[in-house]
């Protein structure tokens, strides 16, 4: 056991790392360059930019729309993303064991433990809650796929793993379990976000321009299209 | 929200089209569509279609974006007033986009096609295509759940691809293709084919009428070359909307600009961005065509939200080589007043009135606070409906299916179930909509939900309260306008 850990924390951890940071530079550098093509294309170059970047701000940072619509859901989902995002980035074991022995980086800011705990927590309650959330919403159950539902226990008992992990009176006998769970499920996590829609983490602030980009059309492109599927001359 | 009765539902519901109609064209919408539809290998032809759009257009990027950022947080249906009428989970605005997206993902991406094999999946359908060609036409194009994504795609831009791949396999409501087809290539070229001379009688007509009423000489200038504003309006207007018109023609009277309607081309109106970008095209050089004629400096679009819309955001994408600032009558009116050169009877419309934001114009935020201005300016009793501006409730008419009059009752009882209510709210006497399509459709509400109010243009209500002097100018030493 003592054998799959290492690996899952050593060599698995930094191919999965690699993977993530390269698709996740695709999925970036398509959007970015396809916007700059249909810029190019486009028939003019007037783009509404700050009103798309007002947009953008406002759901990078969801506090003045969120809560208008669904606010416990939207709370609860609120929530979820600060520990998600902010938990496995500066829980000072992390630091410690992945950032500065497995990758080298040793001037990483870090949570004290307690406040790693309480996010911990509510991270997990907040993961039990959002899913109950999507599989009770009738909308929600119609439009969610598998990785809809399978996202949020995934990242749940990552998290649940992690926290008893961290303490050893709760964990006792089952650490390396635990721990084994955490690593594997955490890379597992890593692998994924590049071909599903977590990869929205980089992916989110570039969709206002996108779509507000995406409206600019080129010129003669409907007579090339007509052309092409064989309609030229008819013109209605 | 008042729920749906059963009466309503079936009313609204019911399908105008015979049974063997259906049968033969194999498409079950509820819009009829031309005679002669195509019918085979529609799958095969909507692929072709889409390839060609895709190679072509500046589509591709953006629906890779979505395929991967979509999270299907459900979130559109809060701000989705069909979805909210109907509860008809298909509604979804998210569902709707996933129609077209499924179909990219499945056909155009590789993991797709691989998962395509692997898995048997036989791809497109001929029953795909008739849910799309059915749920494409229930959404207004209103955008408002574009408001609430928190991923940020447009589903208004995905139901505007999916209509314009549809159009090309034939599957176009009737009612725009025709109009359509008059415009481009018919003799009167204009969507309602009114001829040259019964444009000038009724602009003739309307000329007494103001001489009659407002005591002062008023033109229509027509064929003005060098005039500063080509004039276009949504043509409809003069027939149905004169006194839009007329209190239009006071405002360039009180202002002093010079203007000119062109009679080559003197139809706004746009169907092109309801179905089909390359007709958007066509229309828009058409008029380029004209401002290029009269030699003009600027395009100012009457009272008309998709028009204004497509002059504004596409006039000069399109423009071959004679590209314009686009001004609609309301920005323009704005001005006019802020410099001064507007005077109000403010004693005239003692009524309760409230306004209506057309989705074109409002959403994107460029023509909100101005008619409030204007409004303000004479109208003692205004009530705002909640939501209001860019967060408006569509007319239930948007996105084309205004014109379709076999879908009245689904319009009038579903799509603008939220707006009769917003508008029974305010308990106005007088709605105002500054657009012909938000006009036809919020007459046809108030009739058949019985809600007992006057639908008005805005400038209709300055017709009856702007004062002219004698001489038609204006009354103040107005200062410079900004335009």
């Amino acid at each position: 056991m003592e054998a799959w850990l290492e690996f899952g924390r050593g060599p698995l951890f930094r191919f999965c790392l690699v993977i993530l940071i390269l698709g996740l530079l695709r999925s970036v550098v398509l959007s970015l360059y396809g916007m700059n093509e249909a810029l190019r294309r486009a028939g003019d170059k007037i783009v509404p930019w700050s009103d798309l970047t007002n947009k953008t701000f406002q759901w990078l940072i969801p506090v003045t729309r969120l809560f208008r619509k669904r606010p416990v859901y939207s709370a609860i989902s609120f929530i979820w993303h600060i520990g998600v995002i902010l938990v496995p980035l500066f829980l000072s074991a992390h630091v410690l064991l992945l950032f500065a022995n497995g990758i080298g980086i040793h001037w990483w800011p870090e949570f004290p433990q307690r406040i790693a705990d309480l996010m911990t927590l509510i991270t997990v309650i907040m993961g039990i809650l959002l899913f109950l959330g999507r599989v009770s919403s009738r909308e929600s159950r119609f439009l969610s796929r598998f990785q809809d539902y399978a996202w949020v226990p995934l990242i749940t008992l990552t998290f649940l793993t992690g926290g008893l992990c961290a303490n050893l009176n709760l964990s006792a006998g089952s650490y390396q379990f635990s721990m084994l769970l955490h690593v594997y499920s955490a890379d597992l996590i890593l692998m994924l976000i590049p071909f599903t829609k977590v990869a929205h983490c980089v992916l989110l602030p570039m969709s206002q321009y996108i779509s507000g980009v995406a409206w600019k059309f080129p010129k003669n492109a409907g007579d090339r299209v007509a052309e092409t599927i064989g309609k030229e001359g008819m013109p209605v | 929200m008042n729920p749906l009765t059963v009466e309503e539902k079936t009313k609204a519901f019911a399908l105008p089209k015979k049974a063997e109609v259906v049968e033969k064209q194999k498409l079950n919408v509820r819009y009829h569509v031309e005679d002669g539809l195509v019918i085979e290998d529609r799958p095969r032809r909507f692929l072709e279609a889409m390839a060609a759009i895709l190679k072509h257009t500046n589509y591709r990027f953006a629906l890779d974006h979505y395929i991967r950022t979509s999270a299907k947080c459900s979130r559109c249906a809060t701000n989705c007033q069909i979805y909210e009428t109907t509860g008809d989970l298909k509604d979804i605005p998210c569902n709707r986009s996933e129609l077209l997206l499924s179909v990219y993902r499945r056909h155009f991406t590789v993991a797709g096609m691989l998962k395509g094999r692997l898995t048997n999946d036989p791809g497109l359908t001929d029953e795909k295509i008739e849910e799309m060609a059915d749920s494409f036409y229930n959404c207004t194009a209103c955008r408002r759940c574009t408001l609430e994504c928190p991923a940020g795609i447009d589903h208004g831009l995905i139901t505007h691809l999916g209509r314009y791949i549809l159009g090309l396999i034939g599957i176009s409501p009737r009612a725009l293709v025709v109009s359509t087809r008059e415009q481009l290539v018919g003799q009167t070229k204009n969507t309602s084919a009114i001829p040259v001379p019964a444009l000038l009688d009724t602009i003739e007509f309307l000329e007494e009428e103001m001489a009659e009423t407002k005591g002062v000489e008023v033109k229509f200038p027509v064929d003005v070359e060098g005039a500063k504003y080509l004039f276009i309006a949504p043509v409809s207007d003069f027939l149905m909307e004169a006194e839009s018109l007329m209190g239009i023609a006071c405002v360039m009277k009180a202002t002093g600009d010079s203007w000119t309607i062109g009679t080559k081309n003197y139809d706004a109106i746009n169907y092109g961005l309801f179905y089909s970008d390359h007709i958007l095209e066509k229309v828009l050089n058409q008029m380029e065509e004209e401002a290029k004629r009269l030699n003009v400096k600027a395009i100012l679009i009457g009272e008309c939200g998709h028009a204004s819309r497509s002059a504004k955001y596409f006039y000069n994408q399109f423009a071959k080589d004679f590209p314009l600032p686009v001004v609609n009558i309301l920005e323009y009116t704005q001005a006019a007043l802020a410099s001064g050169k507007l005077k109000f009877d403010t004693e005239i419309i003692q009524e309760r009135v409230t306004y209506h934001d057309p989705c074109n114009i409002a959403r994107p935020g460029w023509v909100v606070e101005q008619p409030r201005e204007i409004i303000r300016a004479f109208i003692k009793d205004f009530r705002e409906m909640t939501p209001n501006r860019r967060e408006n409730i569509c007319c239930g008419g948007g996105g084309g299916t205004v014109s379709l009059d076999e879908v009245r009752s689904y319009r009038t009882l579903i799509g603008g179930r939220r707006k009769a209510e917003q508008i029974e709210a305010t308990g106005a006497q007088y709605v105002i909509a500054p657009c012909a399509n938000c006009k036809k459709q919020l007459r046809e509400l108030i009739e058949d939900n019985k809600l007992g109010c006057e639908l008005v243009g805005l400038h209709d209500l300055i017709y009856k309260a702007l004062i002219l002097s004698p001489d038609g100018v204006a009354w103040h030493e107005p200062a410079e306008m900004v335009m």
